[in-house]
């Protein structure tokens, strides 16, 4: 324009920061409070500038992009709200509803705090309403391919809610196979096989994967497959998931081409045989149902069906959402169908409801509440950086 | 059609009635009287011709694929719903709505190699990258970050396999489809109905013209022939080939809008009138002489 870009709408006019909540490699999220008639509590994510220190516009990556566009086109109670998008003097703000709490910091809460497992019918509701937003997700052509119990928002309604879409793409009628332009996608825990495998064009099944993985987090606290990632090499190129894709053969058995007839086409399949020479432990695999069964055991969960089990049927969802070839695993539609969620009481639409647990509130740090000039995003601070509740590193690589 | 096109932002903000659409636009240019006065334009249509042709050259050498051509093409159109074209510098936005479009159709191009093709086409006046840059933040924030738009592409490719179009209709049809974008068809119809325009025109106007531009008397026997659809219905053998029988046996039942599909044949047939007008010195002279005022 001739006369420039003149903001119509000001942050901090609009809002009042309260702190800081967390620094990824997307940039920071503040938690806010609503200024001159805005009511309520708020997430304000600042998007990094391309460069850092960057003083004039560069042009807005593509992956801000395709989040500020997801986020004002959606609109279901399961995934987090949008408020509004506010763009001011270079720099991008999307502000989210506020959610008091995420499954990071549930589970952690149970493992290290309560020490005691997740009530069933928690767990059930939990997934139920995980489910319902990643149904409409996946209706509206939208694959979130960053599912993990960080992204995961609770309100202290026991309103669950699908955060952080900075990852997720339309997927009808790719332009480009959807491999393209993404180096890595998904944190590598919640990774399902054929990307591990390299699939050139995967679907909306690697976020059922992910379910399934979260689905096995809340029942025994820690992740199912807590592989060791591999960095890239120097020259780029994505490495296999070696560690990873072992995790998951060491609980579910070697994947076959009876099961996965397409599995011989994977990119990486002959990586799989290199994988099974030498390691005794993968030829006798634990078991999905010994898993299952040692994980209800330790958590005190009786066996059998009840409301304060997940029983049998819990067992069939797992299984079926963590199946290896995509094209059999349970959709999000059929997941919402499953016994699991069909037999015995309904699922609450309160994940809280019959229990007494006090979660704790969201940490937020005071040190930085100046959203407009703080220190730029990427320099080291003393905030909680992203995924670091119980220790882990962040996982995710830096889109190219 | 996707479920989703019903919830779009799309439709909810961005799909007008033809009086509101005339009305937004005559409050913007009642805002800016002076300078609309000072500054005639030519039919909007040859601007839009002017658009399209600009935008092309820009996106051949790039091998820019054509839906995001479209979406960049259904931005600028959007963009001056908002804001009174005297106000900018078109070329600018031009540059800008492909560079945006291309990063949400998954065909990323890099700023530099934008701005260095804007340059390389038209000499432009924006020298630097941040010219662009400040000038997405415009554009994004007149669109409300509502970026993400729904072509009839995608219908017709669902058409196509239930009427098994041949080949040249197929492309025939598809060309169509893209000359709607230069007419106000894509703010003021579901991709689905110009699908379904653009399908029946593909079948009927026998495929043997070339070149993209059809005759305005085939699209008027088009017309004649779906105003007949309603009378069809009951017709015995009114002497319509099997295939054109099919498809106007599938309207008669569809819950499709006619009336809609007859406006939007009706459009086109305009749009191809006035295409023969054309003169793109006209146009390119009326834009600079505003860009230059302001400079």
């Amino acid at each position: 324009m001739f006369s420039g870009y003149h903001t119509k709408k000001r942050v901090n006019e609009r809002y009042k920061i309260v702190g800081f909540i967390s620094s990824g490699t997307y940039g920071r999220v503040y938690k806010a409070e609503g200024r001159n008639g805005r009511v309520g509590e708020f997430a304000i994510k600042k998007f990094k500038p391309d460069k850092e220190g960057e003083l004039q516009y560069s042009g807005i990556s593509q992956s801000a992009i395709r989040e500020m566009a997801l986020c004002t086109e959606l609109s279901h109670p399961n995934v987090v709200h949008t408020v509004e998008i506010i763009l001011e003097e270079k720099c991008i703000f999307i502000v989210f509803e506020y959610a008091e709490h995420d499954l990071l910091q549930i589970i952690h809460h149970h493992n290290q705090t309560q020490r005691q497992a997740i009530p069933a019918r928690t767990i059930k509701s939990i997934l139920y309403q995980l489910l319902q937003g990643l149904l409409y997700l996946h209706r509206n052509w939208t694959m979130h391919r960053d599912l993990k119990p960080a992204n995961i928002m609770v309100t202290s309604a026991g309103k669950v809610k699908i955060g952080d879409l900075g990852l997720a793409r339309l997927f009808y009628k790719p332009l480009h196979s959807l491999f393209t332009g993404d180096k890595v996608v998904v944190t590598i825990w919640y990774r399902a096989p054929e990307l591990l495998l390299g699939a050139r064009h995967y679907t909306p099944a690697v976020d059922l994967w992910a379910v399934g993985c979260i689905f096995a987090e809340l029942l025994s606290l820690r992740p199912i497959f807590k592989g060791e990632e591999a960095k890239m090499d120097s020259k780029k190129s994505v490495p296999f998931q070696r560690n990873q894709m072992q995790k998951i053969v060491e609980i579910l058995g070697m994947p076959s081409k009876e099961r996965w007839p397409l599995l011989a086409a994977m990119p990486e399949f002959g990586q799989l045989s290199s994988l099974a020479a030498g390691n005794p432990r993968l030829h006798r695999p634990q078991g999905l149902e010994n898993w299952y069964q040692n994980c209800l055991k330790n958590n005190q969960y009786p066996p059998g069906s009840s409301v304060d089990s997940p029983g049998p049927e819990g067992f069939l969802l797992l299984q079926q959402l963590l199946e290896y070839d995509p094209q059999k695993r349970l959709t999000a539609e059929k997941a919402l169908q499953h016994p699991y969620f069909t037999t015995g009481e309904k699922p609450s639409d309160n994940c809280f409801e019959g229990s007494k647990i006090k979660y704790p509130c969201r940490r937020v740090s005071s040190e930085d509440n100046d959203i407009r000039t703080s220190s730029l995003p990427g320099t080291k601070r003393s905030g909680l950086p992203d995924d670091s509740l119980i220790g882990r590193p962040a996982k995710r690589l830096k889109e190219k | 059609m996707a479920a989703n096109y019903w919830e779009s932002t799309q439709r909810k903000f961005w799909t007008f009635t033809r009086q509101d659409l005339a009305q937004e636009r005559k409050k913007l240019e009642e805002s800016e009287r002076s300078l609309v006065n000072a500054f005639p334009m030519p039919d909007r249509r040859h601007l839009s011709i002017y658009f399209s042709n600009q935008l092309t050259k820009m996106a051949r050498p790039l091998a820019i694929r054509q839906q995001a051509m479209a979406t960049a093409q259904v931005y600028v159109r959007r963009f001056y719903t908002k804001v009174e074209i005297r106000r900018t510098n078109p070329l600018l936005v031009l540059a800008t709505a492909l560079y945006l479009a291309c990063k949400m159709e998954e065909c990323p191009q890099h700023i530099r190699i934008i701005l260095a093709e804007a340059r390389h086409c038209w000499d432009a006046s924006f020298n630097d990258i941040s010219k662009i840059g400040e000038c997405e933040f415009t554009l994004i924030s007149e669109l409300n970050s509502q970026l993400i738009v729904h072509h009839p592409y995608r219908s017709l490719a669902e058409l196509q396999t239930q009427f098994q179009l041949t080949q040249e209709e197929n492309s025939l049809a598809w060309s169509i489809i893209n000359d709607h974008y230069l007419t106000d068809l894509p703010l003021l119809h579901a991709p689905h109905v110009i699908a379904i325009t653009a399908l029946i025109l593909a079948v009927v106007l026998k495929p043997t013209q070339s070149g993209y531009q059809l005759h305005a008397a085939g699209v008027a026997n088009a017309l004649q022939t779906l105003s007949n659809v309603g009378n069809a219905r009951n017709a015995e053998g009114p002497g319509f080939p099997p295939r054109l029988q099919k498809l106007i046996d599938w309207l008669a039942e569809s819950s499709v809008d006619i009336e809609a599909v007859i406006e939007c044949t009706q459009e086109l047939i305009s749009l191809y009138h006035v295409w023969d007008d054309y003169q793109e010195k006209a146009v390119k002279d009326a834009i600079a002489k505003f860009v230059k005022a302001r400079d």
